[in-house]
């Protein structure tokens, strides 16, 4: 156990420089392009006296060294500073907080789906391997990756919420006293721990067609991951001792066989969840999902500079720890993996 | 005799390029078929993207029919009073008063003839201004449903005056009405600009960072590879958002605000490939001969690494393409009225309610099979030029 220690301490140590690069290059991206931030946020004609007092106020009218030693030590102290619209002097790290619950609600629905469908045609494609199946479903697997997953999520609006009528077009709920009391910001686990059935319902209907949209979208990834990890496995000697035992074959499958898969499939998830993040941005535009996607586009539209540069902030700090718990996870499970 | 078995087995070289592919089905299977297919699609597409001013029927940023034409639908009917000679064809409009509903295609045909234009809130309406003892208008121009039903009613009245005329648009127009099918031909020529340059910038930027890092390794070496797997690491479009958002609409900002995103692509897998290659023997004789390094790097390393970016680079532009289309739904696109097919779902999302899905159907597709003739040529070229990756 003191190697495992030894692994994560040093892991975490290793996350610190990505993170400092991460964040810096977004400092950069926010003052150095040749897009005035302050050009950006202020309409054409706005009087010299609120141009420089927004550039004061953002503190854009000093050095871009000092800027960018306090911006670090801001961050270092969590805070992300105040927005500048639609309302003036929210905290950007609670509007932040306020939206996570959103997408993380949508994330693992997604996950949930991608995993269902890209695990079960995984499967299947590695073990008929060079099958018209598993042609079929590696083209799936590369045509469900170019489709645009808000266009998905557009024609599943059409069929499922205009056309059928069977489902909500946008949203989390349909009025806002249908949300259930906030514990974790999850409707859905709300309305379980609350009780409440009517919400519990309402939300699950909401959050049906953005979770699939999202879901299929990335089911692709792990239909190809799922298949390759299966064919490295079914070639392995303990299958075919488990075959010669006498183990009905689907036992052999999906026991002995993907469960072997299954370590690396979690690791590459894992991976995924950069790809994860960028379609929840584009599925909650196309649901009006409240979340930090719809967030970061609205506040692109109100020109809420400090609001834009914490949520990426926000983003690359998600993306960096669930590297680093996915990769602590990867070596508990698997003692090869040490320094 | 020694010549009739030169003609019977026509050497390699003397082979056209076509046929060569062709006879390539053979040893390859399956990602032959993947290759060419993605292949025949982009052919297709780039005749499209380069035919636009000829295919197109309708210019793309013009308004020239109603407001939500269903597909296939555009012809109008003219009706006149019927007592009234003076109008028989279409053409005899010219200078009349002519009735019209609002945002329909008759009000772009009736002032396309140059008739004075009458607007009417409703077909009653209408109806009443060409009936009237004193009428008001000479000649209405109507939509067909709306015709067909009108003159079950007042065919005593009126009569209707040749066959349907005007512009059939065969995927609809939009909420502008402009005509869907110009705007997706057009927004080819859009998308692919800024896909194509996209993944130039990431290449030219990418491949030879790859190559000097894997060659001389050391501090720049790692230094490097920490930056590019940090950008790497990031979600590639909320980047791309953010650099979009500050750098404003434009074709090169665009382009640069998703090149960005795939230079690391390019870094690590020249690096890699840069890493390998460079072990091997003959670029050791390269070396004990005296080879300088830069000799080594462009002469031995280099055509080494050529087909795995000719890969990634139709990769990337199917990535690209995607992202571009992510970044124009979101309005960080093209500025309007540029036609773009991610900015038209954009527009086409805020009246799906109301149960028009054409304009969000046809943009989405051809975003589709852009991207999928890409990404199959990628895929399928990737199995081919690299058998070492391929799992059997």
């Amino acid at each position: 156990m003191r190697s495992l220690r030894v692994y994560i301490i040093t892991r975490i140590l290793l996350t610190i420089p990505m993170l400092f690069i991460l964040v810096t290059l977004v400092f950069f991206i926010m003052r150095v392009l040749p897009g005035d931030p302050v050009k950006a946020i202020i309409r054409p004609g706005a009087p010299q006296e609120y141009i420089d007092e927004i550039r004061h106020t953002l503190g854009l009218d000093r050095p871009l060294l000092v800027q960018y030693v306090d911006y670090l030590g801001d961050l270092v102290r969590l805070d992300l500073g105040t927005t500048l619209a639609p309302v003036r002097g929210r905290s950007v790290l609670q509007d932040l907080k306020d939206k996570f619950p959103a997408t993380l609600e949508l994330s693992l629905a997604a996950i949930l789906v991608a995993s269902l469908v890209g695990i079960f045609t995984g499967v299947q494609s590695a073990y008929h391997r060079r099958s018209t199946l598993d042609y079929g479903l590696r083209l799936y697997s590369i045509v469900i990756y170019t489709i645009p997953v808000f266009w998905l999520g557009l024609m599943l609006q059409l069929i499922f919420s205009v056309k059928l009528g069977w489902l909500p077009v946008y949203g989390r709920v349909d009025t806002l006293d249908m949300a259930p009391r906030t514990i974790t910001g999850l409707y859905v686990v709300d309305s379980i721990l609350t009780r409440n059935k009517e919400s519990l319902i309402n939300s699950l209907q909401h959050l049906i067609l953005p979770a699939l949209t999202l879901g299929l979208y990335l089911s692709g990834v792990f239909t190809r991951l799922t298949r390759s990890n299966m064919l490295d496995v079914l070639r392995q000697d303990f299958i075919t001792a488990a075959r010669a035992r006498g183990i009905a074959e689907r036992a052999v499958i999906y026991r002995h066989a993907l469960k072997n898969a299954f370590i690396p499939v979690l690791t590459m998830m894992g991976l995924q969840f950069a790809l994860l993040l960028a379609g929840a941005v584009l599925t909650e535009s196309t649901f009006t999902w409240p979340g930090l996607g719809r967030l970061l586009v609205e506040r692109i539209e109100y020109r809420d500079f400090p609001t834009v540069q914490g949520a990426v902030v926000f983003f690359a700090l998600l993306v960096s720890l669930v590297s680093l718990i996915v990769d602590i996870i990867y070596a508990y499970l698997d003692p090869r993996i040490r320094y | 005799m020694a010549e009739q078995t030169l003609t019977l087995e026509q050497p390699w070289e003397d082979v056209g390029l076509l046929r060569r592919i062709w006879r390539g089905r053979r040893w390859y299977g399956a990602e032959w078929y993947i290759t060419v297919a993605g292949g025949v699609l982009l052919t297709l597409i780039l005749l499209m993207t380069f035919l636009a001013p000829v295919l197109a029927p309708f210019d793309p940023i013009k308004t020239v029919g109603g407001r939500f034409t269903p597909p296939g639908g555009g012809k109008q009917w003219l009706i006149a009073e019927a007592e009234n000679e003076a109008i028989q064809r279409p053409e005899d409009l010219a200078g009349r008063k002519v009735g019209v509903l609002p945002d329909t295609t008759g009000e772009v045909l009736a002032e396309e003839l140059g008739a004075e234009v009458v607007y009417y809130p409703s077909m009653l309406k209408a109806f009443q201004g060409l009936t009237r003892r004193r009428p008001e208008v000479e000649a209405l121009i109507v939509e067909p449903e709306a015709a067909g039903n009108f003159m079950k009613t007042y065919g005593r009245f009126v009569r209707q005056v040749g066959p349907p005329f005007g512009p059939t648009f065969v995927l609809g127009t939009d909420n502008l009405g402009r005509d869907i099918l110009s705007r997706i031909i057009w927004g080819a020529r859009s998308v692919l600009l800024v896909a194509i340059l996209s993944a130039l910038f990431s290449s030219v930027v990418g491949v030879p960072l790859g190559l000097l890092s894997g060659f001389w390794g050391g501090k720049l070496d790692r230094v490097l590879s920490l930056v590019m797997d940090s950008i790497y690491s990031f979600p590639g479009l909320i980047l791309a958002i953010a650099m979009a958002a500050m750098l404003g609409p434009g074709v090169l900002n665009i382009a640069v605000a998703i090149a960005v995103v795939y230079i690391p692509t390019y870094f690590r897998i020249v690096r890699g490939q840069t890493l390998s290659v460079k072990e091997e023997l003959y670029v050791e004789a390269a070396r004990s001969l005296g080879a300088r390094a830069r000799t080594i790097l462009w002469l031995y390393v280099f055509p080494n690494v050529i087909p795995s970016i000719v890969v990634l680079f139709s990769l990337n532009v199917a990535d690209s393409i995607l992202t571009e289309a992510g970044l124009s739904f979101l309005g960080l696109g093209l500025p309007p009225p540029t036609p773009d097919w991610g900015f038209d779902l954009n527009k086409g999302k805020a009246y799906l309610p109301n149960g028009y899905w054409w304009p969000i159907t046809f943009p989405g597709l051809m975003i589709t099979l852009v991207a999928l003739s890409f990404s199959l040529l990628g895929e399928g070229l990737g199995e081919i030029l690299n058998p070492r990756l391929t799992e059997s």
